[in-house]
């Protein structure tokens, strides 16, 4: 869970590179394409982000159990 | 011998042993209605006091309370003694409390309160309380709140929960609240129906949420989330519906050392606190109700989905304007490059024409020149001649003379020798000589110059001056040379 959380920070990152690059104008029409083709992936790994949840409840019961409580 | 209880309370057990010696034998009642005079003698008002009420002891059924009231000195309790709270002046201090401090009358308080010594056979010695005054109270849950505040300085941790990086995206929260509490239900409200199709992974930790046990119980669940933290980005601590009650202990020192040093960061929404407590203050975020804790979450997500949704803006955004960009810089270096080849294509058809002109106009020059030169040359030629024929007429004009007179002179000596010549000629002509009496002799038709060729019978023709004789050849007589 916490790489893919890294996954989506550098994905955000790279996300806002790509656009900074672009606002600049640092970017040649030859690579332009590459370039937008990348920043729409990276927007589709973020928005699934927003949208959906790995974590499993049954999983969190489990450890739980296995750690002695503390109380 | 009569007693005096009052100094008995005071005096040591050895004397009074020694003086039951006298066999003088009481009962328990006799010695405890003693007292029960004398204290209802001696103690005839009601005095303020001072102490820690370390358990209310709070009868349901009755409404009555029987505080244990105590004294400590470095943690030790030096002094103890029974209180008791009849119902009514209960209710009517808890009101005060609760509106004084917002807290109600509770375990573990210091108070300072009217009282009245009392003593009853059956239930001994007793402080009945009339009055507790709520500000006092107030002032020490105030200082310990500003120890607690203190001793997290001290240490160095009172920011420390504040300066963990909050999660980009706070999804996975465990929560510590009651299933139950109207609180939970409009966190839950906000962050499962939001329409933005935002998901978040909540788990629930429950414990109690305010009054005496809340501290302990959350800071149990706060150790075991600490145990499962890789699960989660946040913690938020939610309550509500329970009223603005019973949050002091939210001001204790071991909860709020659990929050400030928690690894994730800890995020509350436990209600309208009059003072914001020491748990909310270490806290990374404080959204004061649970519903505005649900609000910074969703907000946290707009803040992610807001930029990806600008990006996404600004990348169509430019990369349309840098295609328009490229497109218009083509279309004019096309235009230049146009206007260019044009403006060489003019300037060379202009100077083909000068040339062309030029060359008209030198062509025309030259022509004329030449024409001239030409023209001179003729007059030249012609002049030469003319004077070239006259020079030959001339000569040929001498030479004719020269020839006249030369051919003159020729003739004329030619026609001396002509007629010398004639004269000579004359004299030969062989009529001439026939004429003399010479004669030739033929043989079929040639001069006979040679005898030999002449045989005795052949016909001879002798031709003569006036005619011609034919013979016969009858003898040859050659005559020798």
């Amino acid at each position: 869970m916490m790489a893919q959380e890294i996954d989506y920070t550098k994905a955000f990152e790279e996300l806002q590179n790509i656009v900074s690059e672009i606002e600049k104008g640092e970017i040649s029409v030859d690579e332009l394409s590459a370039k937008v083709k990348r920043a729409a992936t990276l927007i589709k790994v973020c928005r699934k982000k927003l949208s959906t949840t790995e974590e499993d409840v049954n999983q969190i019961l489990r450890e739980l159990d296995a750690t002695p409580d503390v109380s | 011998m009569k007693f005096d209880f009052l100094a008995c309370t005071f005096i040591g057990r050895k004397y009074l042993l020694a003086i039951m010696l006298d066999r003088k034998i009481f009962t328990l009642l006799d010695v405890a209605q003693s007292v029960e005079k004398t204290l209802k003698k001696r103690y005839t008002s009601s005095f303020w006091v001072k102490a820690e009420m370390n358990k209310l002891n709070f009868y349901n059924h009755s409404g009555h309370s029987y505080p244990d009231l105590v004294e400590k000195r470095d943690g030790k309790i030096i002094a103890q003694m029974r209180g008791l709270l009849w119902k009514n002046d209960f209710l009517r201090i808890n009101k005060a409390f609760l509106d004084t401090l917002k807290e109600p009358l509770k375990d573990g308080i210091k108070i300072l309160f009217l009282a009245k010594i009392s003593y009853t056979p059956l239930y001994g010695l007793t402080l009945t309380i009339s009055d507790i005054d709520p500000s006092y109270t107030l002032g020490d849950l105030e200082k310990e709140k500003q120890e607690t505040i203190q001793k997290l300085k001290g240490q160095g941790v009172f920011q420390k929960n504040h300066n963990l990086n909050f999660p980009l995206l706070p999804q996975r929260i465990a929560v510590i609240s009651v299933e139950t509490s109207k609180g939970y239900a409009d966190f839950l409200k906000i962050i499962e129906n939001n329409p933005y199709n935002y998901k978040f992974f909540l788990h629930l930790f429950p414990a109690l949420l305010q009054g005496d046990k809340a501290a302990q119980r959350i800071s149990d669940q706060l150790k075991r989330i600490k145990k499962l933290r890789h699960h989660f980005d946040v913690v938020a601590i939610i309550r509500g519906g329970g009223g603005d009650v019973g949050l002091s202990c939210y001001n204790n020192f071991e909860l709020a050392s659990e929050i400030a040093n928690f690894p994730i960061p800890v995020i509350t929404g436990i209600g309208h606190a009059t003072n914001e407590t020491v748990s909310e203050i270490v806290a990374h975020y404080n959204g004061i109700t649970p519903s505005k804790l649900a609000q910074f979450l969703l907000q946290k997500f707009h803040d992610f989905a807001n930029p990806l949704k600008e990006a996404e803006r600004k990348l169509v955004d430019k990369s349309r304007q840098i295609l328009r960009d490229e497109k218009s810089t083509l279309l004019s270096n096309v235009k230049l490059f146009r206007s260019n080849t044009e403006n060489i294509l003019n300037l060379h058809h202009h100077k083909i024409g000068n040339l062309a002109i030029s060359l008209s106009q030198q062509s025309k020059f030259r022509f004329k020149s030449e024409i001239d030169i030409l023209n001179y040359s003729v007059l030249t030629v012609e002049r030469e001649s003319l004077s070239l024929l006259d020079h030959q007429n001339r000569s040929l004009l001498q030479l004719t003379q020269k020839l006249d007179l030369g051919s003159h002179y020729k003739i004329r000596e030619h026609s001396l020798e002509l007629s010398s010549i004639e004269k000579n000629v004359e004299n030969m002509d062989p009529r001439n000589v026939l004429k003399r009496g010479f004669s030739i002799t033929l043989h079929n038709g040639k001069a006979v110059c040679d005898l030999s060729q002449i045989e005795v019978g052949d016909e001879l023709q002798t031709l003569t001056f006036d005619g011609e004789i034919g013979s016969i050849v009858q003898g040859i007589n050659k005559t020798k040379i």
